[in-house]
């Protein structure tokens, strides 16, 4: 799923591991969810989304 | 922290995995040698046959508790996603040799305790290749 996680991440100047760490995930989680390999599940999904002070939909874009 | 809780699962998944095959080890070891020392028969022959594969049978709940346990869902999705194709693989080359036994005099017979290393070979083998080739 294409999303805006790398731009979000740029702009507070995390790298993936401060985010995983944030997330409390894996780095590989990370980066299999922004390189769009991996769609996180809901309440992953709600979980960053609260840490980027955000919607679900504006980091998250379903392409169809 | 989670990230500190993740690396919690997968150590203690591997030390009870380690532990698990350390025995399994031991009794296929233990058992060789009191079969060929001693020749136990009836109950003590059953018992020592079957004491390797408890650990294996232990280690299918082990794995059930890493899942459970956990926290970071990729991982977890990872470790199914090789289990399911490790048990692809498993079934696949099984069932060739099975038929390659059957139908041809001059293929050595499978023997059976064999498919669960063959499984774990397998799914350490898919867990590289899905994190290399699909996830990277």
């Amino acid at each position: 799923m294409k999303n805006q996680l790398r731009v979000l991440r740029a702009q507070r100047g995390w790298s993936q591991a401060d985010l995983a760490d944030r997330l409390e995930v894996s780095r590989q989680s990370v980066n299999a969810i922004e390189t769009g390999k991996y769609d996180p599940s809901l309440p992953l999904a709600f979980k960053l989304a609260r840490l980027f002070e955000t919607a679900i939909e504006e980091i998250f874009q379903d392409e169809v | 922290m989670t990230t500190a809780k993740t690396n919690e699962a997968v150590r203690r998944y591997n030390y009870r995995f380690l532990t698990a095959m350390a025995f399994y080890v031991l009794f296929i070891l233990g058992g060789g040698f009191a079969f060929r020392l001693y020749h136990p028969t009836g109950a003590t022959a059953y018992l020592l046959a079957t004491l390797p594969s408890l650990p294996i049978v232990l280690s299918l709940v082990i794995v059930a508790r890493y899942l459970g346990e956990e926290k970071d869902e990729f991982r977890r999705d990872l470790q199914v996603q090789a289990m399911l194709c490790a048990m692809g693989a498993t079934l696949a080359v099984t069932s060739v040799w099975g038929f390659l036994e059957l139908f041809l005099a001059n293929i050595p017979h499978f023997q059976l305790y064999l498919v669960f290393p063959m499984f774990w070979l397998f799914v350490g083998i898919s867990a590289v290749l899905l994190m290399q080739l699909r996830y990277r």
